[in-house]
């Protein structure tokens, strides 16, 4: 029973986090939209989706660029 | 709530679902072709019933009880971390660093350890009963969540959702049923390529409507954000396969 509970909770983990540092980048993403959300102007508010996507999209080229370099470094 | 944003429920649902039926099914095979359907069948019926249990509990409760930009914040991070995760683990896939998803290796392995450990045919089989239930329930728990997830902007969506997993189970297991064989000649790779990229886009678009910023065009803005990450998801893979040499694989867990 243990052990299911175990597997249930390292699968539920899992299901989340895969690479630490992606999960940590995504929810400092949020973070830094939920600031700018909170501090701007109503009329330039709407640019908050925007910049999430823009974070987001940043966080995963880095993260597979340091990917990449690990992996070639592995390998050479 | 209108057929747009029904669709949207359940289409992905239906997509992601099918993907988590099929490496279930793969396991409930390899346990009834080498030990037996009976213990295979009991295992995967009360992991369904678990499952069930735990999306009625759980997914009315949110969208009934829980304040709706609190939920769709909660849901969003959540949607936004595991897309990532399938995204990131697709690109490198798509990339050809690590290896990609093989159901016909995962079956042979599985039938080969199932055989080893032995089988008493007049006692009930736990052994073949106890694994069939753990891999329905660990794949079916990323069904749960994904029908949550998606289900998350109302009753009317959580039952889009709901059904279009079902309708992905149905199919998956009909065709599992008749074939009796890993459904191979599914696409997986390329749909879990695709399901990463919509998991992260919902990611997105809830998490900034949790913060109670209104995207233009509403529900229509998917689109647009599925394609500025499908682009950048293609950016990616081009840029890994410049920076290895060709044929290059490591481990997942190396990168």
């Amino acid at each position: 029973m243990s052990d299911l509970l175990r597997a249930i909770w390292e699968n539920a983990y899992g299901l989340l986090v895969d690479d630490g540092s992606l999960a940590i980048g995504a929810l400092a993403a949020v973070a830094i939209t939920w600031l700018f959300a909170s501090i701007a102007a109503e009329s330039a508010e709407r640019l908050g989706g925007a910049l999430l996507l823009v974070l987001v999209c940043a966080l995963v080229i880095a993260n597979l660029y340091a990917a990449g370099r690990n992996a070639r470094r592995r390998i050479s | 709530m209108d057929v747009l944003n029904l669709a949207v429920a359940a289409a992905p649902s239906f997509i992601a679902s099918s993907v988590e039926f099929v490496e279930a099914l793969t396991i409930v095979l390899a346990v009834g072709t080498t030990r037996g359907w009976r213990g295979s069948l009991a295992g995967t019926a009360l992991a369904a019933l678990t499952l069930a249990v735990i999306v009625t509990v759980l997914g009315v409760a949110l969208v009934t009880y829980v304040d709706r930009h609190v939920l769709q914040l909660v849901v969003g991070v959540l949607l936004l971390l595991f897309g990532l995760r399938w995204l990131r683990k697709a690109i490198l896939r798509y990339a050809g660093v690590v290896a990609l998803h093989d159901e016909e290796l995962i079956y042979r392995r599985e039938v080969a350890e199932l055989r080893a450990q032995g089988l008493r045919k007049k006692e009930w089989d736990w052994v073949g009963t106890v694994i069939a239930y753990k891999a329905v329930l660990l794949e079916g728990l990323e069904v749960a969540f994904i029908v949550i997830a998606f289900g998350a902007a109302g009753v009317a969506a959580m039952n889009a959702a709901i059904w279009g997993a079902i309708a992905a189970g149905v199919l998956v297991t009909g065709i599992g049923v008749a074939l009796k064989h890993p459904l191979t000649r599914v696409p997986e790779n390329t749909m879990k390529f695709g399901v990463g990229a919509m998991l992260t886009s919902f990611g997105v678009f809830w998490t900034a409507e949790g913060l109670g910023i209104e995207w233009p065009g509403d529900a229509l803005s998917l689109f647009a954000i599925l394609g500025v990450i499908l682009v950048v998801s293609w950016v990616s893979v081009r840029m890994l396969a410049a920076m290895l040499p060709s044929g290059a694989r490591v481990e997942a867990r190396n990168v």
